[in-house]
């Protein structure tokens, strides 16, 4: 489904990302762990097409097609989707109205009819109930006064809506209490079929209780470093990052 | 207090010394009033070229034709420009013995503002070569000065030494044409600094006029021109926190810099000239013209504590002609009694990813009125241009005005300009919170009065800004009850 | 740009003979008027300027008495409305400049506890002129006064903000909070904004902001990955910025209607 070889990018000159390579399969889910500054936020952004970066060497193919040449939406609209470490507020937008055009634009793209205002809120009423998210949010500016948690739930929700291939989970569970964590966690685990595959970029073992990864790589100075499976991110919960560190820093050498 | 310190200043300064008098030194004045005769009179008595006295009679031409200035927030009375002695020849400091001759009670202020005491008896006029050998130290000062290639003199010298630098720079950055009180000081400029840094030359000290040779008399219309060559650094101090007593009521000075490619220029002044007395009698009237032009990637930080004056009419601006550079301004504005402030920046975007910075604080006292006048200007070209404004008022009682007027103008749809303002008044709270900690009245204002203004003193050199604290504090004695 | 459907929907009735405006939903049909709202007295008032014209309008809001007023200008214009308030007296405006225009406001708040409060936005394209000043004077104590104005230029088109809040000696305890945002489209688009302070009294609580910004960068991106188009995320964003004095109406009935003719305009942008 996505297939990453070699993905250096920069930005203003400074080379981020060292040489990414990842390959996700449908139905799989990649856990991205790392010490801060590591690059985990960057490939996500990279890969939604963030024009804040400069992509400098490298390819990646989604569902078959060059991902790199394409407008930041019609990734989108393809089916990746990804949820940010900093949701975004839009002043005086409200959620319901942002969602309908962003739903109808993907239902475009496919070839489908929009969707009445009808099946709209049903379809609202329902993906809401995922995650818990209070219907009333959905009458608010996009993310205008959300507390942190809810900021998050509006991301899995939006999430619900647009259906993705590939979602890109930017540290979702950061700044998450326990009780949130959980119902955000939940509703990722809910949304995920065999069609569809998870990458989950976090700090804490905590969130992949919940989403259990099938693979997790560790980033380290803008390269994986290591992949294992889902022991590797308890292991490393345990002893830290720096027995891997230093045996790269020995490679290095 | 203050002001009784400054009629103090006033006497020491007006009073003919019985001994120190030089029969010497010119005391020549040309006769009152304005007029090509006086302008050519004036070049002629400083030995000017000719290209020089071209300039002034243009400017003086052209002052003519111009109106006085009336939009400022000011109640200016009637100035009689034909009333005015446009030269007077430097005259003698008066000399004093020694310490023991100057009043107690400007020695107290001294005390108060931590000023040394080979400073002080500078400042009241005691023969300090007797006590200190300042010759060497400004001697010392140029040496190290000339060893760079930086030249810091007064701008008649450089007329006489530098003629090509001062034609090619002077009026570049303020014409005679902009505006009624740079006409005036372009007709008229008795004397004032020159600096000039070589391309690529950080400056190692501060420069001060307090240090500068020739420091002294530079009269009622100084002209100030700074240049900064490419990728060269200097910061610039004016005037200095002590008490400052002219016979001169009218002051328009000028001060033009130019910060070329690569270069950066911090200019800090701190302004105490006599602000009248509490009754809002005498007091300067100080009509200045600041500016600067920034070239590609230049920097030009603005710095003033202005606390003298009884009229205060002031904007230093920043042209950011080249892109990548940027301007600051960083400005606390005091007045008490009847003082009267009009003061702010202009920033001037026309490159692209210009950046400017505008911090004010505005401290209204007794029956004063304070004002902010700022523009931002973003031209049709300056592409990604940003400005960020912060305009605070406080008021003390509640007989003085504060105000603030500023104007955004954007010409460009890239870019981000932020303009904040707020007032405020010493909380009732604030006071007793301090008063029950064992502060009197008067340390408590002082104290918030310099939290409030910390952002801009902490631009400040590190000795000034001491002294400019203090400098505040005592600025405000008697305005609360 | 049609206003009829503002009328109907709030089935406003035209101005009484005498000026008083004694309760419902008004019209102004033109012409320099006098009017007041006596003493208690609650009214609406639509005052829509559809046609070149000059007008001067006074109010007089009396005391405890409340007039929302929703003034639209979709033709170029130039207006003066005057407002005195009594002691306790409240006006709500919304007032959208969708045209060319030239508009002077100017609130008295001569008794103490008055309140005024307005939600206003220009939106300008092609080549629209418009300038608006406020001046909001606190003539007495414990008055306050809330004005947001947003502002959009786009094409040539040239906005000017004005607004001066002034302080009267001995207006203690005034409570005065003063907005611009704006937001320039285009090359040859221009704002000016000059949000003013002229305060006298020192227990007072006076605040202003203005900025001149463009579209949150990020937003735009926020909404791209959720699939919309740049321009429509850029329109929506646009709408979201000028929304919210349509949405909070002062007469609420009309919000609506509203809400479709800024639409229209902004499909102009």
């Amino acid at each position: 489904m996505l297939v990453v070889k070699n993905l250096h990018a920069s930005v203003a000159g400074k080379e981020i990302l060292k040489g990414i390579d990842l390959r996700v399969k449908p139905g799989e889910v990649h856990a991205i762990m790392g010490p801060n500054g590591s690059g985990k936020s960057t490939l996500a952004s990279v890969l939604a097409g963030s024009e804040k970066f400069t992509v400098t060497q490298g390819e990646v193919t989604f569902l078959g097609r060059d991902l790199l040449t394409l407008p930041i939406e019609d990734r989108a609209r393809m089916g990746l989707f990804l949820g940010f470490q900093y949701p975004v507020e839009i002043p005086g937008v409200t959620m319901a109205n942002f969602m309908k055009i962003a739903v109808n634009e993907h239902r475009k793209y496919r070839g489908e009819e929009p969707l009445t205002a009808g099946e709209f809120l049903r379809l609202m009423r329902e993906k809401s109930a995922i995650v818990e998210l209070d219907p009333k949010l959905t009458s608010r500016a996009v993310n205008e006064g959300f507390s942190g948690g809810e900021k998050k739930k509006n991301e899995i929700f939006q999430m619900a809506m647009l259906q993705p291939k590939l979602a890109i989970l930017d540290e979702t569970d950061s700044g998450l209490d326990i009780d949130a964590l959980r119902i955000v966690a939940t509703g990722v685990t809910r949304l995920h079929t065999a069609d569809n595959a998870t990458v989950v970029i976090t700090h804490y073992q905590r969130l992949l209780d919940y989403i259990v990864p099938d693979y997790v790589h560790v980033l380290y100075k803008g390269r994986i470093i290591y992949s294992g499976d889902k022991s590797l991110a308890l292991k490393l919960e345990k002893e830290g990052y720096d027995w891997l560190i230093n045996d790269y820093r020995e490679e290095e050498r | 207090m203050a002001n009784d310190t400054k009629n103090i200043i006033e006497e020491i300064e007006s009073g003919e010394y019985k001994y120190g008098f030089s029969s010497k030194i010119e005391t020549e004045t040309i006769a009152r009033g304005l007029s090509e005769e006086v302008v050519r009179l004036i070049s002629q008595k400083k030995g000017e070229p000719e290209w020089l006295l071209e300039s002034r009679l243009k400017a003086y031409r052209h002052w003519l034709k111009m109106p006085l200035p009336q939009w400022a927030h000011l109640d200016i009375p009637d100035i009689d420009f034909q009333d005015i002695i446009y030269y007077a020849a430097p005259k003698t400091r008066k000399k004093l013995a020694s310490m023991d001759e100057v009043d107690p009670e400007l020695k107290r202020t001294f005390d108060k503002l931590g000023i040394p005491l080979e400073e002080q008896m500078a400042l009241s006029g005691v023969a300090v070569d007797a006590v200190m050998d300042s010759v060497s130290v400004k001697t010392t000062f140029r040496e190290t000065l000339a060893e760079k290639g930086i030249i810091f003199c007064s701008i008649s010298e450089a007329v006489k030494e530098y003629p090509e630098l001062v034609r090619k720079y002077l009026g570049s950055v303020v014409p005679y044409t902009d505006n009624f009180y740079a006409a005036l000081n372009a007709a008229v400029f008795s004397d004032g600094s020159f600096c000039y840094i070589p391309k690529g030359v950080r400056c190692p000290m501060e420069l001060s006029t307090y240090f500068r040779i020739n420091a002294e008399g530079t009269g009622q219309f100084e002209r100030t021109l700074i240049v900064a060559d490419e990728g060269s650094y200097v910061s610039y101090l004016e005037g200095c926190t002590a008490p400052r007593r002219d016979e001169n009521q009218l002051h328009a000075a000028v001060v033009e810099i130019v910060v070329e490619r690569d270069a950066e220029v911090k200019y800090s002044t701190v302004q105490n000239w006599y602000p009248g007395d509490k009754e809002g009698r005498g007091g300067i009237y100080n009509f200045v013209t600041k500016r600067g032009l920034c070239r590609e990637n230049a920097r030009l930080s603005w710095t003033q504590v202005e606390t003298g004056s009884a009229i205060t009419w002031k904007y230093p601006s920043c042209v950011l002609l080249g892109d990548n550079s940027s301007g600051e301004f960083y400005s606390v504005a005091m007045t008490n009694n009847f003082q009267q402030a009009d003061t702010g920046t202009k920033m001037i975007h026309l490159g692209r990813n210009t950046r400017s910075r505008i911090v004010s604080k505005g401290i209204s006292a007794g029956r004063s009125q304070n004002a902010y006048r700022g523009l931002v200007k973003v031209s049709r070209n300056a592409d990604n241009a940003r400005n960020y404004s912060q305009c605070d008022s406080l008021l003390i009682g509640d007989k003085c005005g504060a105000h603030t007027f500023p104007v955004i103008d954007c010409h460009n749809p890239s870019a981000v300009l932020e303009h904040e303002a707020t007032t405020s008044k010493i909380s009732e709270d604030q006071l007793f919170y301090c008063n029950q900690r064992g502060l009197s009245t008067e340390e408590a204002v002082g104290l918030i009065v310099n939290g409030y203004a910390r952002e801009v003193l902490s631009k400040l050199p590190m000795e000034f800004a001491v002294e400019a604290q203090k400098l505040l504090s005592i600025s405000l004695e008697g305005s609360v009850g | 740009m049609t206003v009829d459907g503002l009328i109907t929907a709030a089935a406003a009735v035209p101005l009484p003979s005498d000026g008083r405006l004694t309760g419902g939903v008004y019209v102004w049909n033109g012409g320099d008027r006098e009017l007041t709202v006596p003493e208690g007295a609650r009214a609406s008032l639509l005052l829509l300027h559809a046609e070149e014209h000059k007008a001067e309008i006074g109010i007089e809001i009396g005391r405890g008495a409340e007039l929302s007023v929703v003034e639209l200008f979709t033709s170029a214009a130039d207006a003066v409305l005057h407002l005195t308030q009594d002691e306790a007296s409240l006006c709500r405006m919304t007032a959208l400049v969708l045209s060319s225009a030239r508009v002077h406001h100017t609130i008295d708040l001569v008794q103490r506890d008055a309140r005024f409060d307005l939600g206003g936005a220009f939106v300008l394209s092609g080549d629209d002129r418009a300038d608006w000043k406020i001046d909001v004077n606190h003539r007495s104590s414990d008055c306050s006064s809330r004005s947001v104005v947003k502002g959009v230029a786009s094409g040539s088109a040239y906005g000017r903000f004005g607004g001066l809040v002034y302080v009267a000696p001995d207006a203690q305890r005034t409570d005065s909070q003063q907005t611009s945002r704006n937001v320039t489209i285009g090359r040859d688009a221009r704002v000016e904004t000059a949000p003013q302070l002229e305060i006298y009294a020192d227990d007072v609580k006076c605040s202003h902001g203005a900025t001149v910004g463009q579209i949150d960068g990020e937003a735009i991106m926020y909404m791209r990955q959720r699939g919309l188009t740049e321009t429509q995320a850029r329109r929506l964003q646009i709408e979201g910025f000028v929304g919210d004095a349509v949405m909070h109406s002062a007469v609420e009935s009309v919000a609506e209607p509203l809400a479709r003719i800024v639409a229209e305009k902004l499909e102009t942008i």
